[in-house]
């Protein structure tokens, strides 16, 4: 698996790139440190300053939510490291948390710092073993660094295994998994930075988001901003599935055209029909619209959604009606039963497409599919319809003409 | 600008409102399936979404907060038509699907089940935990193979379920549906009424087939204060006795051969007037007496009381108050200057800390139980005072487990250590409280080490919840209390030291905290306010007061004596002695329920005369001379007062059968036939008497201001809304009193021979005596009393859960099946008393409380004969 890096300095592979043997050296949590030297409240603003954004997808202000969350009273507030990473093809998360543990460990630790947060969590899916372990052998070596405990401040971490559960990866529906409730989606308001964990104000942060704590705090928000674009600052980790010819991780700075991440990673094995980006809640990108700019406003102006920033190639020789039906079978599959139309229009979907198709089956689907998408509670039954129509709209043709056999 | 736009109609939103309780006020139609005003939003069925302009989807009105500036609209094409869609979707999905347990369950005497009927909106289980706090449901499987799943094993009887019927109650289909829905069609007339079973007061509504006089089936009223729409099993549900076959129906009088035959009403009025008159003359007025019925109407017992007051002239007039809470009823009027509740119901919900004490509400106070259980499941702080390991102790913070009849030792150890902190209310003691300067020098002699020694707590244990009563900055704690302190020959004493905690801490007279004693039966209150006390008039006057005599005298004509008459124990032991030889017992079956059984047996075996009046031939209908049928509370009209001081309208329903009558008119025809002349033609009238007989509790109380909600007393003018904290800006008394008062072991205490105390009590399923519950459903939930022994006893003593087994105190012997129970602690036991065969009151004795004469029923000291 390759890694490389496209930005001016790198954030999130910093470590990992100089790490040849493949094992994560142990740091010095510099940014922890000088994170203590200052106030809670010159964090945040630094890291709002920064303009760093939600990297799970939802590129909410991560110094707003931060704020949002100091500003509370309580007795107690948590930090939850989200490392429910379920979109197909996605794997930056991964590798962050197996390779450089310990940015993710300082980036809470700065996170927890700053929201005044005794408790953080991490939550990983139990699809990734490794790096449950490799994490929870992090947090033995930051404890006995004395990092959990650094100039009167003390904070302590815990690891909690996901249960196999995409809509686990909501932010509501992972506080609930924590809680031992069923991990299905809460209603907001109240929104987790007012109460969250046991009803405690609570922060929920991607994991790629956490690793680019450390380097704000070290080098400053503006030395942050000067990469990027006015609206999406920093940098974006991309991953690249086995259809490219150097599958593996690119990070690369807002702004940066698709192109040039596609070709760092040799471009594709085979001609492709479109790369899937962002998973199943994610878009459809044909060929000709790769020179859109990796940011969060300029792929929105053009209808697409960056997502997590995985990147699936689809080959034009793949059978696009077995991934329509894939793709319907996982929403079906991954609903978690809260609200009706999305629990159960899922699988009304899966049954238009599997029965004998007819003049009206596409018109039923289109309107089912959106359906789903205006009358969900969240968004899991808001976005991945609109990706399904989106899909819909560029292959239908292929999809729906009879073939023999 | 402050105003939002429903369908072009401006409102202006409330703090924190959503949009579909802005539409309602509005009378704006949303429709909804799985939302419920009486629930937390749930969000899952869409079916309330609404546009609003600039947002790029709709809005679900269930959950979305509305705000100035928002403009929406309710039932647009786009809207109208994603309702018809997701309808389409909910039919499409349940016609193709089969569910896995298929099959409808027809085992629980109550509620029927029928899973294909489910259409997954969690009315049930959201109604389960957020109003009753049983979590009985749960949820399997995920997406759209989600299914409600019951308990462990999916049957209700399997599951931690109370039968309250919340669920059937709110379930949109036949999914969950109790049986008297399922068996019966449409009613024909509600009557709204207030509940008859415990102290608590429901309001309830009674649907009636009036051609078949029948209940068909009883709701709760949505926006009644006590209950807003919930209720028990044995309030909603058990009400098949009314059509018992065995309701007396007749009156009976006993020949000489000891048989009972029917009688008309006029001779045995006839009978009773003339036998209790002459007896009355020849031995002198106090040897009658009457016993008024707890069950019956403010309205009746005061009738009886006036009766034997102002026509046989004796103040032997006493109910079954004396026997529950008397004990609660003189601490409090001592301490505070009302012997009743200082707080109410809703100070449940306003609290910042709750004690129990000695009360077991989750089972013989249901509804209360319940908004006890969700304002602790909400955060406030719990601390349980019981020798059992009671429902509520796996809510609390801390479980103060004291040895039986401890209450005082553990209440001046809080007391010390609430004082040595620092943490009272000096300010609150220093301007409010008398007696303060001794009771700290009392408090200086309290060894904390005896008191650990005598309670068996634990010092920690004791501090902790100390601290936790004492933290809540200015607001108070909210003292719960039951029998476990009132049945005790230190029942006085318990409650004035519980109410020590209560000045200490500066909770009495504000809301959200107080005294709340829980009364037992459905109108003790009302029959203790009505003067069925022997010293006391309507409304806690002394028949010594001058004042209060004078008044009377104007009202009734005629005045009892000075001197006070005799309690309920006192006229047993004088009939047994022969100085009673005439009783009046309304609604009271003290053969089963009274102490000392084979005494009580005696006493009354002893009588010339008895009269009993009641619903059923209970186990004191043995002795009587003369039974009286009684309408039911379903069937007569009048009020009841609950535990928390509010007088409600009863209604009937339907009609009582045969010849049984509704007890306040009997009283009266018998005092017409005695020369009184009662012109009462409505009950109402009688209450506008009581108004005028004491005015200072009910002169602003009469059947027209006793729509919705009732008053709840002090009420002393038409003017007044009632009282629902009382001692608020001053006590009634003028300064609350602190009590010095030491803890002493009881006479059943450390009795040599016999190791176990055995307390006496209730269980969810049965009510009292059982002369109710037992002729409904509930008798195929429980059919015995069951002894609840500690398991590791058990083990040592060698006794197998179902074991009949034989117990012993000083006074009786009986033999009851063996429960092991680990709720119980060592070396104690507990037994209900609701089965007559049981004889469970051949085991307590004559131990009293000397003060308030309340005898012990929560400490016997037993033996097992293994």
């Amino acid at each position: 698996m390759s890694i490389q890096c496209l930005a001016p300095t790198p954030v999130t592979t910093r470590r990992i790139l100089t790490d040849k043997a493949g094992k994560p050296a142990t740091p010095s949590y510099l940014g922890l440190h000088l994170a203590l030297q200052s106030s809670p409240q010159q964090i945040i603003e630094t890291i709002t300053a920064s303009g760093l954004r939600g990297r799970g997808g939802a590129a909410f202000p991560t110094g707003k939510k931060w704020q949002a969350c100091a500003g509370t009273t309580s007795d107690q507030r948590y930090i939850i490291a989200n490392g429910n990473e379920g979109d197909a093809g996605s794997y930056i998360d991964r590798v962050l948390l197996e390779r450089d543990p310990h940015s993710v460990i300082e980036g809470i630790l700065i996170g927890a710092y700053a929201i005044g947060a005794s408790k953080g969590v991490i939550y990983i899916r139990s699809e990734y073993p490794t790096a449950t372990s490799v994490m929870k052998t992090a947090i033995e070596a930051a404890r006995d660094a004395g990092h959990f405990n650094a100039n009167d401040f003390s904070c302590e971490i815990s690891v909690v295994q996901g249960a196999g559960s995409f809509v686990c990866g909501e932010e509501t529906a992972l506080i609930n998994a924590i809680e031992g409730l069923r991990g299905e989606v809460r209603l907001r308001p109240p929104y987790p930075t007012e109460s969250g964990l046991f009803g405690k104000p609570t922060a929920v942060d991607n994991i790629e988001t956490l690793c680019n704590i450390p380097f704000i705090i070290e080098h400053s928000a503006n030395q942050y901003k000067r990469m990027g674009t006015s609206t999406s600052a920093g940098t974006k980790t991309l991953c690249f599935n086995h259809g490219f010819v150097r599958p593996g991780i690119v990070e690369v700075e807002f702004g940066t055209p698709l192109q040039t991440a596609i070709d760092a990673a040799g471009g594709s094995k085979s001609p492709l029909a479109a790369i899937l980006l962002g998973g199943p809640m994610g878009c459809v990108i044909p060929p000709d619209q790769w020179d859109t700019p990796v940011c969060y406003e300029a792929m929105q102006a053009r209808g697409y959604d960056l997502g997590h920033g995985s990147i699936i190639a689809l080959p034009k020789s793949a059978d696009k009606a077995a991934l329509l039906r894939h793709w319907l079978s996982f929403m079906a599959d991954e609903s978690c039963g809260k609200c009706e139309p999305c629990s159960l229009g899922s699988k009304r979907s899966c049954q238009i497409i599997n029965e004998p198709w007819n003049a009206d089956s596409q018109k039923q689907l289109n309107d089912l599919l959106h359906l789903i998408g205006q009358t969900s509670l969240c968004a899991f039954g808001r976005e991945i319809p609109r990706a399904v129509s989106q899909y819909l709209d560029i292959f239908h043709d292929e999809i729906f003409t009879p073939k023999s056999s | 600008m402050s105003e939002a736009f429903i369908n072009g109609r401006a409102i202006i939103p409330l703090e924190s409102e959503t949009i579909l309780e802005a539409a309602k006020r509005l009378s704006v139609e949303i429709p909804t399936i799985c939302h419920s005003d009486r629930l937390h939003a749930e969000g899952g069925c869409r079916i309330c979404l609404v546009e609003c302009e600039g947002e790029a989807h709709p809005m679900a009105a269930c959950h979305s907060e509305i705000r100035p500036g928002m403009i929406i609209h309710t039932n647009t094409e786009k809207i109208e038509t994603l309702r018809a869609q997701l309808h389409e979707l909910y039919d499409h999905h349940r016609e193709s699907s089969t569910p896995c347990s298929s099959a409808a369950q027809e085992t629980h005497p109550y509620l029927s089940l029928d899973l294909t009927a489910c259409i997954n909106c969690r009315l049930c289980l959201n109604a389960c935990e957020q109003i009753q706090g049983q979590f009985v449901f749960s949820i399997s499987g995920r997406g759209s193979a989600k299914t409600i799943s019951i308990g462990d094993m999916d049957t209700f009887a399997d599951s931690p379920c109370v039968a309250c019927g919340a669920c059937a109650d709110i379930c949109p289909t036949d999914a969950i549906i109790d049986r008297d829905t399922l068996n019966n069609g449409d009613h024909q007339k509600a009557v709204t009424s207030t509940c008859g079973y415990c102290g608590v007061g429901c309001q309830i509504e009674v649907e009636v087939d009036v051609d078949a006089n029948d209940v068909m089936s009883i709701k709760g009223v949505s926006d009644a204060a006590v209950n807003k729409g919930h209720l028990c099993a044995k309030g909603r549900f058990s009400h098949s006795y009314l059509k018992s076959g065995d309701r007396l129906t007749h009156p009976l009088i006993k020949s000489l051969d000891g048989s009972f035959k029917e009688a008309s009403w006029g001779e045995a009025l006839e009978l009773i007037t003339t036998t209790l008159g002459d007896t009355a003359k020849k031995y002198g007025p106090s040897s009658v007496g009457a016993f008024t019925s707890s069950r019956t109407t403010n309205e009746a017992c005061y009738l009886l009381q006036k009766y034997f007051r102002s026509i046989l002239l004796s103040n032997n007039v006493d109910c079954c108050a004396r026997v529950c809470h008397s004990s609660t009823a003189l601490a409090l009027q001592l301490v505070t200057g009302t012997g009743a509740a200082s707080s109410s119901y809703q100070d449940i919900e306003a609290s910042s800390c709750i004690l129990v004490a000695g009360a077991n509400p989750t089972e013989a106070h249901p509804i209360v139980g319940a908004r006890i259980k969700q304002q602790v499941l909400g955060g406030t702080p719990l601390i349980v005072v019981d020798p059992r390991k009671i429902e509520l102790t796996e809510y609390a913070d801390v479980h103060l487990q004291l040895t039986p009849g401890t209450n005082v030792a553990l209440f001046n150890g809080l007391a010390k250590i609430l004082y040595d902190r620092g943490d009272i209310d000096e300010p609150y003691l220093l301007e409010r409280i008398e007696n303060y300067e001794e009771f700290k020098v009392f408090i200086d002699t309290i060894s904390l080490a005896e008191i650990v020694e005598t309670t068996g707590v634990d010092l920690e244990s004791m501090h902790k919840a100390a601290s936790l009563i004492s933290s809540t900055e200015g607001v108070g704690t909210l003292f719960v209390h039951g029998l476990g302190l009132s049945e005790l020959e230190q029942g006085t004493a318990s409650v004035m030291t519980l109410c020590n905690l209560g000045m200490l801490t500066g909770s009495i007279g504000k809301p959200g905290s107080g005294m709340l004693p829980l009364r037992g039966q459905n109108n003790v209150q009302g029959s203790a306010d009505m003067g069925s006390m022997p010293d006391q008039f309507t409304g806690y006057q002394s028949v010594a007061d001058p004042s209060a005599r004078e008044r009377v005298q104007k009202i009734w004509g005629s005045l009892p004596p000075e001197e006070p008459g005799l309690t309920i124990p006192e006229m047993i032991d004088a009939a047994a002695d022969g100085s009673i030889r005439g009783l009046w017992i309304q609604g009271e079956d003290i053969a089963q329920s009274d102490p000392n059984e084979s005494h009580v047996r005696a006493a009354l075996e002893a009588l010339d005369f008895l009269v009993v009046q009641e619903i059923f031939f209970s186990e004191t209908c043995h002795f009587a001379n003369v039974i009286l049928p009684s309408a039911s509370y379903l069937e007569q009209e009048g009020t009841f007062t609950n535990g928390e001081r509010r007088i409600q309208h009863v209604q009937p329903a339907v009609t009582p059968p045969g010849e049984s009558l509704p007890d306040w008119l009997v009283v009266r025809d018998a005092a017409n036939l005695a020369g009184a002349e009662w012109r009462y033609q409505h009950p109402a009238e009688v209450m506008d008497e009581i108004a005028r007989i004491a005015p200072h509790l009910f002169g602003g109380v009469s059947y027209s201001r006793l729509k919705k909600d009732g008053l709840q007393w002090p009420c002393p003018s038409v003017n007044s809304p009632g009282t629902s904290t009382v001692h608020s800006s001053s006590f009634l008394r003028g300064k609350g009193s602190l009590t010095t008062i030491d803890y002493a072991p009881s006479s059943e205490h450390h009795v040599s021979g016999y190791p176990y105390l055995l307390i006496t009590g209730r269980i969810l399923h049965h009510y009292n005596v059982g002369t109710m519950t037992r002729r409904s459903g509930q008798s195929s939930l429980t059919s015995r009393d069951f002894l609840e022994i500690n398991p590791e006893d058990a083990k040592r003593e060698n006794i197998r859960d179902g074991d009949i087994i034989n117990i012993q105190s000083r006074w009786g012997q009986i033999a009851v099946p063996i429960k092991h129970s680990a709720r119980t602690a060592p070396n104690t036991l507990f037994l209900s008393f609701h089965f007559p065969e049981t004889h469970t009151n051949q085991l307590t004795g004559p131990a009293l409380d000397p003060m308030s004469k309340c005898p012990q029923y929560k400490a016997t000291a037993v033996k097992l004969l293994v």
